[in-house]
C-alpha cells in the first residue's frame, strides 16, 4: 500500500548509482537520525523543547550537507536531480526523519540568483540561505495584481547606489522571522508591464516595512500585507539586472523537477485515513454514501501516488514525462481533489460540523475544509493553471489580454 | 521491468497505430457498424499474423509472445483510440485470462495455442439477464456419462456470436465452476442483442442440456473469475484511455480552427478549460491504467484495488473526455456523420461494462475492510 520506489518489484529502475546514492542517505540516517522529534514539524510555533531538538536536528543536516541539495554543488549544494531528491524524500520518509528545507529562500530565491545573479551576488547571497543566515518573504501579489501580477504597482526608484521602493504587498508568508523581503517592484513605468519590473532583495529591519497580519477565514494569521515606505535596498539587491525582474520572478530549478514525485501523495494518504477513523467513530462506514465517497478519495490519492512512479520512471530512465508530468495538472489534481475532500469531511462530521471550540477554535475537518479553499488560489489559480495547460501543452491560442 | 511507456512499449504502440491507420481508418470502422458479423476477419488474421497481437501476454510455451500486461494495455489503449471493432476484448481480455487463471494445463493446451495465434475466438459469458457484473448463478452443471452438461442462458456476452470457444461460468455440485463450450455445441443458442454501441458487440446464449468441458477445479469458478475479471477491468480502462485521448486530440483540433465571434473558439477560456480538465483526469487515467497492467505483471497482490481504481477512473475520464468533445463540436457533433456520438456512445457503454464507477468504488470500499476504519 505505501510502495516506494525502493521496494521490491518497485515500478521504478533505478540506476547503481542512484541506488548507491539512495543506501548513504538511508545509512546516515540510521546513524543520525534524532529520538526526540517525534511529531515535531517545522511549524511557526514550536514549544521550547521541541524548538531546540529542531535547532539541533537542522544543525546537524546542514552540517552534512542536507541543506539546499538541489543546488549546484559549486554553490554549496549537492547537484542532485529530480530522482535523487525524490529517492532522499523517500529515505527521509522511510525513517520518519523531518526533511528540513531553507523554505523560500531554497525553493525560490536561490535559484533565481543562480540563475540569473552575478558572480558576486552568487557568493553573498547563497550561502547565507545555505547557512540559515538570511530568511526570505515573498512580496509578489498586490491588492490589484493577483493572477495579472504583471500588473504590479509597486514603484521602485534608483538613487545613486540605491533603489528606493514604495508601495504595497500582500499575501507575505513567512514575514514573522524574515529578514529580507524579495519584491517586484515596477522600475520603469514607460516600458510594455512585463519589460519595467524589478527582482529587488529588500532588508526588512528598520527600513519602512511594516508588517500587518491577515485573519484569515479560519480566525487565524499566516500571511500579512506589507507597506513598504522609502525603503531602500543597494543596487546589488537587484538580481538580474534593472526591469529584468520578469524573467527572474519565473525562474525555477530545472533539475529540481519530480523532487516530491513519490512522497507528495504521503500527506494526503494520511489525511484520508484519518477521515476513515473518524468516520468510524461517528458510526457511518456502513453508509454506501460514505464508503463510496471514501472510495472516490482513495482513487484521487492512488493517482497521485501512481502518476508519482510514472514521473519518477521516465525522469530516471530518461524519457519524457509527457503531460502528465506538468507542473499545473499536478497542482490542479492536489488542489482541487483537496478542496472536495474538506467538503465530505464535513458533510460526514454532519452536526458536529456546526459547533467550534471555545474562542473559534476550530475542528482539525474545519481547518482543512477552510484551508482546502485557498489550494486552488495561491501559487496560480486553478484557472490560471488550465489555461497554462490549455495554451503550453494543448496548443490552443492565446487570448488577447491588456 | 519499470511502469509505464519505455522505449519498447512506444515502438510498440506505433506499430499497432500504423496497422490500425492502415488497415481499420474510420472509414472502415463506418462500414462494419452496418455490418452483419461487426469486424473483419481478415484484419483479426493480419493482426495474428503480422504482429501477433493475440499472443502478446500469453506464455510461449502456450504459443504466445511471452510480454505482460504492460505490453497488452498499449495494444488495447491504440485498438481504443480508433475505436476498431473486433472480437479481441473477448478473447485477449476476457478468454486468454480465465484459461490463464484456471492453470488447467489441458484447457491452456487445448484453446490457448489456437485463441494466441488469432485461429479461434473466444469470450467469457458469465453475466445473465439480472446483469450483476459479480456473475450469475442461475445456470447449472451437471455431470453425465463422464462429461459435463449446461442449462441456463447468458447474456450481455462480449463477441458471443464471433466466438468459437465460450467460457461459461455455472453452478456445479461444488460451486461456482468454469466451463469451455464449443460454439457449434449441440443445445447452444446464440443470439446477437441490438447494442447501443455499435462498435462493440453483445449477445445472449442459451444452454439447454449443453455439452461442455470442466475448465480449473470443480468448485473453483469465484477465483477463476476473479483473477479474470481484474485483469479484464485492467485492460479495459487501458481502452479507454485511448479513447479519451482520442477524445481530447478532435476537441482540441477542432477548437483551433473553427471560428465564432471572429477567433479560434479555442482561444475561449471556456472551450479551453473544458480541454484543460479532460487533460488533467485523461493523464490521472493513464497512470492509473499503466500501473495496473504493471501491478498484474509485476505485483499481483496489489491487483485487486488498483485494477478498480483504473476501471473507475478510466471510466469517469473517457466520459467526461467525450461528452466535452460533443459540446465542443456544437451541432456538427449531435450528427450521425461525425464521429463524436461513436465515441460518447462507447464511453457510456464501457464505463457500464464490468461494473460502473459506482460499482468499483464500493467494490475498493469492500476490498479495503473500510469498515474497521483502519488503515490496510
Amino acid at each position: 500500500m505505501n510502495a516506494v520506489a525502493t521496494e521490491p518489484n518497485a515500478p521504478v529502475e533505478l540506476t547503481d548509482a542512484q541506488r548507491a546514492f539512495q543506501l548513504e542517505v538511508r545509512e546516515w540516517l540510521a546513524a543520525n537520525k534524532p529520538a526526540d522529534l517525534q511529531g515535531v514539524s517545522q511549524a511557526r510555533r514550536q514549544p521550547a523543547d521541541a524548538a531546540a531538538a529542531l535547532e539541533a536536528w537542522t544543525k546537524k543536516l546542514h552540517e552534512a550537507g542536507y541543506m539546499c541539495v538541489a543546488w549546484p554543488k559549486e554553490y554549496g549544494g549537492r547537484g542532485l536531480s529530480g530522482v535523487e531528491v525524490a529517492l532522499l524524500n523517500e529515505e527521509f520518509h522511510r525513517a520518519g526523519a523531518l526533511r528540513i528545507t531553507r523554505g523560500m529562500g531554497e525553493w525560490l530565491v536561490g535559484p533565481s540568483i543562480i540563475a540569473h545573479g552575478t558572480e558576486e551576488q552568487k557568493a553573498h547571497f547563497l550561502p547565507r540561505i545555505i547557512d540559515g543566515t538570511d530568511k526570505y518573504c515573498q512580496g509578489f501579489s498586490e491588492p490589484d495584481a493577483g493572477s495579472d501580477l504583471a500588473s504590479l504597482r509597486t514603484k521602485g526608484v534608483v538613487q545613486g547606489d540605491e533603489v528606493v521602493v514604495n508601495g504595497q504587498k500582500v499575501w507575505t508568508s513567512g514575514y514573522w522571522d524574515a529578514n529580507l523581503l524579495f519584491c517586484l517592484c515596477r522600475t520603469d513605468d514607460a516600458a510594455p508591464k512585463h519589460k519595467g519590473i524589478s527582482y529587488v532583495l529588500i532588508p526588512v529591519k528598520d527600513n519602512g516595512i511594516e508588517f500587518r497580519a491577515i485573519k484569515q477565514a479560519t480566525g487565524f494569521g499566516g500571511f500579512a500585507e506589507t507597506f513598504i515606505t522609502d525603503a531602500k535596498a543597494p543596487l546589488f539587491n537587484v538580481i538580474g539586472g534593472l526591469n529584468n525582474g520578469w524573467k527572474v520572478a519565473m525562474t525555477t530549478l530545472g533539475n529540481e523537477r519530480g523532487g516530491n514525485a513519490t512522497t507528495q501523495y504521503v500527506q494526503f494518504a494520511d489525511e484520508l485515513w484519518r477521515l476513515v477513523a473518524d468516520a468510524k467513530r461517528l458510526g457511518k462506514l456502513d453508509d454506501p454514501h460514505v464508503r463510496e465517497q471514501l472510495a472516490w478519495a482513495y482513487c484521487n490519492v492512488e493517482v497521485m501516488r501512481q502518476s508519482g512512479f510514472h514521473l519518477l520512471n521516465a525522469l530516471a530512465t530518461g524519457q519524457d514525462p509527457g503531460p502528465g508530468g506538468a507542473g499545473s495538472v499536478n497542482k490542479i489534481r492536489w488542489s482541487e481533489y483537496q478542496r472536495r475532500l474538506g467538503e465530505i469531511a464535513l458533510d460526514i462530521l454532519g452536526p458536529e460540523a456546526l459547533v467550534t471550540g471555545e474562542d473559534y477554535k476550530l475542528a482539525p475537518w474545519q481547518s482543512t475544509f477552510l484551508m482546502a479553499r485557498t489550494g486552488t488560489i495561491w501559487g496560480g489559480t486553478a484557472e490560471i493553471q488550465r489555461n497554462i495547460i490549455a495554451e503550453r501543452v494543448l496548443g490552443l491560442p492565446k487570448e488577447e489580454s491588456k | 521491468m519499470s511502469v509505464g511507456l519505455t522505449a519498447e512499449r512506444r515502438e510498440l504502440a506505433g506499430s499497432v497505430r500504423g496497422f490500425v491507420s492502415k488497415n481499420v481508418p474510420m472509414s472502415a470502422v463506418r462500414k462494419l457498424l452496418e455490418d452483419g458479423e461487426g469486424f473483419d476477419r481478415e484484419t483479426w488474421r493480419q493482426m495474428a499474423a503480422q504482429l501477433g497481437l493475440q499472443g502478446i501476454a500469453v506464455p510461449e510455451i502456450y504459443g504466445g509472445a511471452g510480454y505482460g500486461y504492460a505490453e497488452l494495455a498499449v495494444v488495447l489503449e491504440e485498438l481504443g483510440r480508433a475505436l476498431v471493432p473486433s472480437p479481441f476484448f473477448g478473447t485477449v481480455a476476457l478468454a486468454l485470462p480465465a484459461l490463464l487463471a484456471s492453470e488447467d494445463e489441458g484447457a491452456l493446451k487445448e484453446f490457448a495455442p489456437g485463441l494466441a495465434g488469432g485461429d479461434l475466438i473466444g469470450t467469457l459469458a458469465w453475466v445473465e439477464d439480472d446483469g450483476n457484473w459479480n456473475g450469475g448463478s442461475r445456470t447449472a452443471a451437471r455431470q453425465a456419462g463422464g462429461g459435463w452438461r449446461l442449462d441456463g442462458h447468458k447474456s450481455y456476452v462480449i463477441d458471443a456470436r464471433a466466438a468459437d470457444v465460450l467460457l461459461v461460468t455455472a453452478e456445479a455440485p461444488n460451486g461456482p465452476s468454469v466451463f469451455a463450450v464449443d460454439a457449434r455445441a449441440e443445445g447452444l443458442e446464440r443470439k446477437a442483442l441490438p447494442t447501443f454501441d455499435l462498435t462493440r458487440r453483445l449477445g445472449r446464449i442459451e444452454l439447454h442440456d449443453t455439452p461442455a468441458r470442466l475448465v480449473g477445479e470443480d468448485g473453483a469458478g469465484d477465483q477463476i473469475l476473479s483473477a479474470t475479471l481484474d485483469r479484464a477491468a485492467v485492460l479495459l480502462a487501458a481502452e479507454m484511455v485511448g479513447g479519451a485521448q482520442a477524445c481530447l486530440d478532435m476537441s482540441v483540433e477542432y477548437a483551433k480552427v473553427r471560428e465564432q465571434f471572429g477567433r479560434p473558439i479555442g482561444s475561449f477560456q471556456a472551450i479551453k478549460h473544458k480541454c484543460a480538465e479532460v487533460l488533467v483526469e485523461l493523464e490521472g487515467a493513464r497512470a492509473a491504467a499503466h500501473y495496473a497492467a504493471w501491478s498484474a505483471d509485476e505485483n499481483p497482490s496489489e491487483l485487486p484495488l488498483v485494477a478498480c481504481v483504473a476501471k473507475a477512473v478510466a471510466s469517469d475520464a473517457f466520459f467526461h473526455a467525450a461528452a466535452e468533445n460533443s459540446q465542443i463540436h456544437g451541432g456538427i457533433g449531435a450528427t450521425w456523420e461525425h464521429d463524436a456520438h461513436l465515441y460518447l456512445k462507447r464511453a457510456k457503454t464501457s464505463s457500464i461494462l464490468l461494473g460502473d464507477p459506482t460499482f468499483h468504488r464500493l467494490r475498493i470500499a469492500d476490498r479495503l475492510q473500510i469498515e474497521s476504519g483502519k488503515r490496510p
